[in-house]
């Protein structure tokens, strides 16, 4: 999906960037309010440039880039080495284009949690972020444990479908 | 799900916390930090149509009368289109919407179709808004004035509205998230108790629901796209941010997310 990166506004290069931005700082920083802070820098230092009238080739990687060193420089400050500190997944380092891709990807499955009946979220996140069992989160919200698991395998359902709906949905 | 995406889900999950990573309230805390941003993507291209100038005698209404300046027109075609008057005032005209004023008198405006407009302030000189049938006067900053079917309709997302008939007629004040119509036999407008906050949804380019029944985001949707739509489970609520554009990918989410079947008519 090609993206003619420098014909599209300001607003809507935060729009389409932004949510990818942040998960790509949350794999370093692993911090949300942070994350979201450094983006919110990232965007002011690129907007400050574009004002002075300095020409950014492109705009999207140049915003990867400083989210990248700004999340380095906070690293830095709180005494954490940085030398090999590369996007990593689970087999080994990854290039910059894939920690864009995986950002992108990261932040359609994070719109798509988004986008859950409330009922149905709250059952998934209990689940598979805070670990509880089908038993407890059944007696926790006063479900069945049937229910429970169709509530689950509802909101697996979604995510699987939704992450390739949003894909155009989200960033075309 | 194959093991790479839940890898990204279990990553995601981790750290998921609702509304977090929220692109519209983050934008919205961009642009109040950068008071200027919002004029990047204004296009200040109005195009001056020939010379309409009413010959008036004009002697001290300016703002009932044209002058004799050039009358300078924005237009929207097929897309929303943004601009930014000569007084700062910006304005977003809905596709097929047109706006009139003159150059010597930038805040006495003629508008024909929908428009959202955020008022710059200037208390010495009232910004009006002038079509058939309806008349708005600013005494504060951002609302949108629909006047392009036979009712006309008013949404203020803040500030303060006089919204009448004509300009010596009796109105109503609006202020923030209220909303106002005006049907053609009615002499004073009439404020509706819940303003929509989707009444904007094409200036801000998506829809927000809040535990809305799915009976009523399908009047919105139907109302935004012009299209009628069938459906099972009504009474199932939506919660959520849609971007406005496509309108399938909309109805395919909602599909999935609620488990309903929904069909176009």
């Amino acid at each position: 999906m090609p993206q003619p990166d420098n014909n599209i506004n300001f607003d809507d290069l935060f729009r389409y960037n932004y949510r990818p931005l942040c998960l790509y700082a949350l794999h370093y920083l692993q911090d949300v309010d942070l994350s979201e802070d450094i983006v919110q820098e990232s965007y002011a230092a690129l907007w400050e440039k574009l004002q002075e009238g300095t020409h950014v080739l492109n705009r999207k990687s140049y915003l990867y880039m400083m989210v990248r060193n700004r999340c380095l420089d906070h690293l830095r400050k709180k005494g954490i080495p940085t030398e090999s500190l590369k996007p990593y997944d689970t087999y080994g380092i990854i290039d910059d284009d894939d920690a864009q891709e995986r950002s992108q990807t990261e932040a359609k499955l994070w719109t798509a949690i988004d986008s859950l009946p409330e009922k149905c979220r709250e059952v998934f996140i209990m689940s598979k972020r805070d670990g509880l069992k089908y038993e407890e989160i059944a007696e926790e919200l006063n479900l069945s444990v049937n229910t429970v698991r169709n509530q689950i395998s509802k909101a697996l359902k979604v995510l699987k479908e939704g992450v390739h709906k949003l894909y155009t949905f989200f960033f075309a | 799900m194959s093991d790479f995406e839940d890898k990204h889900l279990d990553f995601v999950l981790k750290h998921y916390q609702e509304g977090k990573f929220d692109t519209q309230k983050a934008l919205q805390r961009f642009n109040e930090a950068h008071g200027i941003v919002r004029k990047l993507r204004r296009r200040v291209l109005p195009w001056v149509s020939g010379v309409a100038a009413a010959a008036a005698a004009v002697i001290l209404c300016v703002f009932l009368f044209r002058d004799n300046g050039q009358q300078i027109q924005l237009m929207a075609d097929a897309q929303v289109q943004e601009f930014v008057l000569p007084d700062g005032t910006e304005v977003t005209l809905a596709p097929g919407s047109k706006l009139t004023y003159s150059e010597t008198s930038p805040r006495n405006t003629a508008l024909e179709g929908k428009a959202y407009f955020e008022v710059a302030r200037d208390e010495a000189v009232p910004f009006e808004i002038t079509s058939d049938g309806a008349f708005v006067r600013v005494l504060g900053t951002k609302f949108m004035v629909d006047a392009g079917s036979s009712v006309k309709e008013v949404y203020v997302t803040e500030g303060k509205v006089l919204f009448a008939k004509s300009s010596d007629a009796e109105g109503v004040i609006l202020t923030k998230d209220m909303q106002a119509t005006l049907s053609p036999d009615a002499n004073v407008p009439v404020v509706s108790m819940e303003a929509d906050v989707n009444s904007i949804a094409w200036q801000r380019g998506s829809f927000i629901f809040d535990k809305t029944p799915l009976r009523e985001v399908l009047e919105t949707l139907s109302e935004h796209y012009k299209v009628s739509f069938a459906a099972t489970d009504l009474d199932k609520q939506l919660s959520g941010e849609f971007y406005a554009e496509d309108l399938d990918l909309i109805i395919s989410l909602i599909e999935s997310a609620l488990d309903v079947h929904i069909v176009k008519r």
